[in-house]
């Protein structure tokens, strides 16, 4: 069965919202390698691990280092070196936080990486949201990549002309501008170009609208994202309810 | 914004009522949110994992930030529309190959800046926050941050309509100032829902904090005064930078530029919507906002 964009994406906020909520290290730890099984399983495994890695790592890291060295609400001393105290109370919130927001960002990622991108922005507009954020969404992540290769041919030709990044601020803004105002130009004057293709095609008149991209959404589905909005919300209510249990 | 369109139905005034109370409904759920957070946080952080606070500071800053969207994103001109993707790619790349290059500061504004100097400080709001949605397909840590980034935009858009790039010595000055309450505004997120911040050079100085003793909040808000004032220093000036190396018939394009003199050397009469310069082509619409 073929999941439907806000399926999915009502599946991964969920589970961020009652990870989160719950603050259990288990089930953290469940969500979390769930979710790289299941990236495996779709087969965005090799895009969304490194990507992942590249967020998590630098957080993780930091992370332990501030509250595995520096806790002064810890009690139990491990060991000390100066100022630096590690203790098990630091090195336990440490872990906890890693473990809680690696479960969000995986399954997050999970869904930003699997979902196809036009049938999200269909069913967005179908839902009634503004064709407006759709063609922000698409329209930045069909970008993204063309404009990498850009910047990169800005550099080759203006090194060509003798560009050379030398020590020095003064080197480096010029460089920087050197590189910066070719591409901001192209991108701005290109940006006035699509804008009057899009006005004269009627972007921004009000009214119906015929979608040439039909994206199926069985009745279950519908059933299944009411239930997970319920169960983010009554998640949200219960730890708000009480505020330290599980603490 | 935005000259009146010329086939459609003109906005109704119970629209524009209702647009404006998603507005300040945002905005109060953005205050209220901070307010909350500041004032119960010590109990919270070190009582355990904080989860409930996360849980406040991610709903109230995103619904504020997603009603902000929801009210300013159908009045925006289509050629201030086509811009935020242009400002979001800048944010990412530019951020990218600026700390390659140049410094080694986490840049990551400079789209958001540029469109709200180009567009005024609605389009620099929605496009500070439409940013973190989008981005947070790549990064999902950047979406709780939504709220803070669309006041950066909201707030440069301001500086520009108020003249202060029309004097280059003032640009820093306000990225300062900017930099400051976008840091204090940011602080509750990175201490309630990160409980640290992501990078390791600001966690060192937030370590350094909590070594004197402070609480969570206190070290990364203090961490905040430290890093963001500069960073966006830095962000305004690379900016005006780049708006004054811009050739003159490409700012003119915009009607904010225009209307509110926002760069020195325009000599338009304010008011005056259409002014070709003298190196503008003849014939081309220079008001692409109806």
């Amino acid at each position: 069965m073929r999941l439907h964009p806000l399926t999915s994406l009502a599946a991964a906020g969920s589970t961020a919202v009652i990870t989160t909520a719950a603050a259990c290290f288990p089930l953290s730890v469940a969500v979390g390698a769930g979710a790289v099984g299941l990236s495996f399983v779709a087969g965005v495994a090799h895009r969304m691990l490194p990507a992942a890695a590249a967020v998590l790592v630098p957080l993780g890291l930091s992370l332990l280092v501030l509250h595995g060295l520096f806790f002064p609400e810890g009690g139990t001393v491990l060991a000390q070196w100066g100022p630096a105290r590690v203790t098990s109370e630091g090195l336990q919130f440490a872990v906890e936080r890693v473990a809680q927001l690696s479960a969000a960002v995986l399954a997050l990622m999970l869904f930003s990486f699997s979902v196809s991108v036009p049938d999200l922005v269909a069913a967005l507009s179908s839902r009634g949201v503004t064709g407006r954020f759709g063609f922000v969404l698409a329209s930045t992540l069909t970008l993204v990549p063309a404009i990498s290769v850009r910047v990169q041919r800005i550099r080759q030709a203006q090194e060509s002309r003798g560009l050379l990044i030398r020590r020095g601020w003064a080197h480096r803004v010029i460089a920087f501008r050197l590189q910066a105002v070719p591409l901001v130009l192209s991108l701005v004057d290109e940006a006035g170009t699509r804008a009057q293709a899009l006005e004269a095609r009627g972007f921004s008149s009000r009214g119906p609208r015929t979608s040439y991209r039909e994206v199926p959404d069985p009745p279950f589905q519908r059933g299944v994202r009411l239930v997970l909005l319920l169960a983010a919300v009554a998640a949200i209510a219960a730890r708000l309810g009480f505020p330290t249990a599980g603490a | 914004m935005s000259s009146p369109s010329l086939t459609l139905p003109p906005q109704s005034p119970a629209a524009a009522r209702n647009r404006r109370l998603l507005e300040i409904l945002g905005a109060l759920a953005i205050a209220g949110t901070y307010i909350y957070l500041v004032l119960n946080q010590p109990a919270d952080i070190t009582g355990g994992p904080g989860s409930a606070a996360a849980l406040i500071a991610l709903s109230g800053f995103l619904v504020g930030a997603v009603l902000l969207i929801v009210a300013v994103l159908p009045t925006l001109p289509v050629s201030t529309l086509v811009l935020i993707p242009v400002a979001l790619v800048l944010n990412i790349v530019l951020g990218q190959f600026v700390g390659s290059t140049l410094v080694p500061f986490y840049l990551d504004a400079i789209g958001t800046v540029l469109i709200a100097v180009l567009a005024g400080p609605a389009a620099g709001a929605a496009t500070g926050a439409l940013s973190s949605i989008v981005w947070s397909f790549f990064n999902p840590t950047v979406l709780p941050f939504a709220a803070g980034a669309a006041l950066i935009g909201c707030l440069a858009g301001l500086a520009a309509r108020h003249g202060v790039f029309r004097r280059f010595y003032l640009v820093p000055v306000a990225g300062f100032l900017t930099g400051i309450i976008g840091g204090v505004v940011s602080a509750p997120v990175a201490a309630f829902v990160f409980g640290g911040t992501s990078g390791l050079a600001t966690g060192a100085i937030v370590s350094a904090f909590r070594s004197m003793g402070d609480s969570l909040l206190a070290a990364i808000t203090k961490q905040a005064l430290i890093s963001d004032p500069m960073d966006k220093a830095i962000v305004f000036t690379l900016v005006a930078l780049l708006v004054y190396a811009l050739p003159r018939r490409t700012r003119l394009q915009f009607p904010f530029v225009r209307r509110h003199r926002v760069l020195a050397g325009l000599d338009v009469q304010p008011g005056l919507d259409v002014q070709p310069g003298p190196d503008m082509e003849a014939g081309r619409p220079t008001g692409q906002d109806s």
